[in-house]
């Protein structure tokens, strides 16, 4: 009952005017800057990261919630129709989306990407409402040794998935690891790699490496471009949308099927609560599951609207998957919720059972806006929005990376009146330049900072409950079914590789 | 060229080389609190140790790969670079941004690094007026969102 109740607050709170602004201006965002090639929801949530100190929690998390599901939804549009995905996620799209834009069905491609990020949405935030409290009654089983050996297997799974170099995700792991030890030791009060500055003792704050990983960094990658506009304004005239075509058949829905709707949503959930997974991995597995099992799988690569409903339904589903792990065990499950663990953190807020328990006040008015986010304000955006939105997106260069600039440092300076976390916010921000040229996967070093001194907290403490056998991770069973599971993931994602799609 | 040239001009060495640096520099540090394991207790080198370990590591395969696949077959970063020197302007204005953010105030310097970020960004000093207007905007936005409607307080000239 508490729990219905629980829900039912959730949904009353939205109601509140400010909260229904910040719900409806963080999906506004989130749309544009998914839409935006070079852009991210990623980038926008870590620039309304300083922010968040100023503002309401609920506000805060709702605004963070909408900007997610907008992001994950909006990078179909340019993917459909200048073939350029606004976000990583939307690559699959962009290969069924833009064959139907050329043959002049763009809108419709739009309509069907619509219904499905409404329906994978929708399901997985309804998924969440139900699991996440499921999921804390399980985190409460999980002893020290098991607490190791998870964030163990999230940091195996976060750098196994990166695909391209797995000896580059465990360097930029490890350089969040060591960027974390800085500070006071997590057991005893022993400062660590101060190197006699007074200034380092306080450690490395989240704000200036998450600011500088990614909106600093950003910044210098497209530094190196000299192109007036992120859309040509060529390709926004040559690729008129009439909003009376958006509005797919009732046969081509009817002909994808509930059942493929749903087992998309499934497959995105599912693969959203992996750690590292995220949206683009969660449509890939969903367009191969859905090309393999199609009575037409010769139409997929030339312009299916399966192929579309599949990709867009699980990359929102896995919005909902993406804050299980996040909120049991503070274990982002990708790159947009670890900056939304941020949030929590840095509004006191510590993710795990305990706030499960206490806290599910702060978190259904989020769940909510997820759910509201998806099955009312993306189909309406898309409608309203979608033919004018290829305008939109073609902005001045200067002025919208001029005006991140400004937002990213005297963000960082808003967050911690520290002129030092802006320099630090700079000096990541090269560092991840460096790293992102040389294609180091960045969002390791993020996963790495926040997960490393709980995984040497929990290393430490078995350790010593153990008397220093390292057997007790492999005796204590919790422990041992993560151990386990981390070897049948680096089986079957290294050693087992998955074959490369032949269509592609 | 040789060899130990290519070797040598070859920027994906860069990264590698400095983070073998660092990490000597990092275990030396941490060598250098105590021992990693005293009196049967781990202490606060023991983590540090570890990963350093593993980063020597995962290091060395990557200047493996490095050595076995040459520059033109590796195929680096897909990103086109029209200008190799835009970033690093950029981290130089931003750091001149920085410092004079602390010892001048908000106003002036925001003015003057959106000006410049808006040349080095755009097609540089055409358009100067349409920039000069935009700089004065974004300011202005910078300070109402901060300023006023999130009570930051920012620095002014004469206020630190």
């Amino acid at each position: 009952m508490d729990f219905l109740l629980a829900i039912l607050n959730g949904f009353a709170a939205l109601a509140q005017p400010d909260i229904l602004l910040y719900m409806v201006a963080g999906f506004l965002v989130g749309m544009f800057f998914g839409a935006v090639p070079g852009l991210t929801s990623v980038l926008a949530i870590a620039l309304l990261l300083p922010l968040t100190y100023s503002l309401d929690i609920t506000a805060a998390l709702v605004a963070c919630a909408s900007i997610f599901m907008a992001g994950m939804c909006s990078g179909s549009i340019t993917a459909t129709t200048i073939n350029i995905p606004g976000a990583p996620s939307s690559m699959m799209t962009a290969l069924e989306g833009y064959p139907m834009q050329q043959r002049g069905e763009g809108a419709k491609a739009l309509g069907h990407a619509a219904i499905a990020s409404m329906i994978g949405g929708s399901v997985g935030a309804l998924a969440l409402m139900f699991v996440a409290p499921l999921s804390a009654e399980v985190a409460l089983l999980v002893r020290t040794p098991g607490k190791f050996s998870l964030i163990f297997f999230a940091l195996v799974v976060i750098i196994i998935s990166q695909q391209k170099s797995i000896s580059k995700g465990v360097i930029t792991t490890t350089i969040g690891l060591m960027v974390a030890t800085i500070g006071i030791d997590v057991m005893q009060p022993v400062a660590r790699f101060t190197f006699g500055t007074g200034i380092l003792v306080q450690g490395i704050d989240m704000m200036s490496l998450i600011i500088g990983a990614f909106a600093i960094s950003e910044l210098l990658i497209q530094a190196n471009r000299r192109l007036n506009r992120t859309v040509d304004l060529d390709q926004v005239d040559a690729s008129p949308i009439r909003r009376r075509d958006f509005i797919p058949p009732l046969s081509e829905i009817r002909e994808i099927g509930a059942y493929r709707y749903l087992k998309a949503a499934v497959i995105g959930y599912v693969i959203g609560i992996l750690p590292g997974a995220g949206g683009s991995m969660a449509a890939f597995v969903s367009y191969s599951e859905a090309m393999r099992s199609s009575k037409h799988p010769e139409r997929y690569g030339k312009g299916t609207p399966e192929g579309i409903a599949a990709a867009e339904s699980a990359n929102n589903s896995m919005c909902g998957g993406a804050f299980v792990p996040m909120l049991a065990f503070g274990i982002p499950g990708d790159p947009t919720t670890a900056i939304i663990l941020g949030v929590l953190i840095i509004n006191g807020l510590q993710p795990g059972p305990q706030f499960m328990e206490n806290q599910l006040e702060l978190l259904f008015p989020m769940f909510a806006s997820l759910f509201i986010s998806a099955l009312i304000l993306v189909p309406l955006s898309f409608y309203l929005l979608g033919p004018y939105f290829l305008r939109m997106v073609s902005v001045r260069r200067d002025v919208l990376y001029s005006s991140i600039a400004v937002v990213a440092l005297v963000g960082a300076y808003a967050a911690t009146f520290s002129i030092f976390q802006m320099v630090m916010a700079l000096i990541f921000g090269v560092v991840a330049y460096f790293l992102r040229r040389q294609q180091y996967p960045t969002i390791c070093l993020l996963l790495g900072f926040y997960l490393g001194p709980s995984l040497e907290k929990y290393c430490r403490r078995s350790l010593q409950i153990s008397d220093g056998s390292p057997m007790i991770f492999l005796t204590s069973l919790d422990s041992l079914f993560f151990l386990a599971l981390t070897a049948v993931f680096f089986y079957f994602l290294v050693i087992r590789k998955p074959k490369p799609n032949p269509q592609s | 060229m040789t060899l130990r040239e290519t070797r040598i001009g070859d920027g994906r060495l860069l990264v590698p080389v400095f983070l073998l640096i660092a990490t000597t520099i990092y275990l030396i540090d941490a060598i250098q609190l105590a021992p990693p394991i005293q009196n049967g207790v781990l202490t606060a080198s023991f983590f540090p140790v570890v990963i350093s370990t593993i980063m020597y590591v995962a290091l060395l395969c990557v200047l493996w790969d490095i050595a076995r696949v040459p520059k033109e077959a590796a195929g680096s970063s897909t990103e086109k670079v029209d200008q190799p020197l835009g970033p690093l302007w950029i981290t130089l204005l931003t750091g001149a941004y920085i410092f004079t953010f602390s010892t001048i105030g908000y106003f002036l310097p925001t003015f003057f690094y959106v000006f410049l970020m808006t040349i080095l960004f755009g097609k540089g000093l055409e358009g100067l007026l349409f920039k000069a207007a935009a700089s004065l905007i974004i300011t202005a936005a910078g300070f109402l969102l901060f300023g006023l409607a999130f009570q930051v307080r920012l620095p002014t000239l004469w206020s630190m």
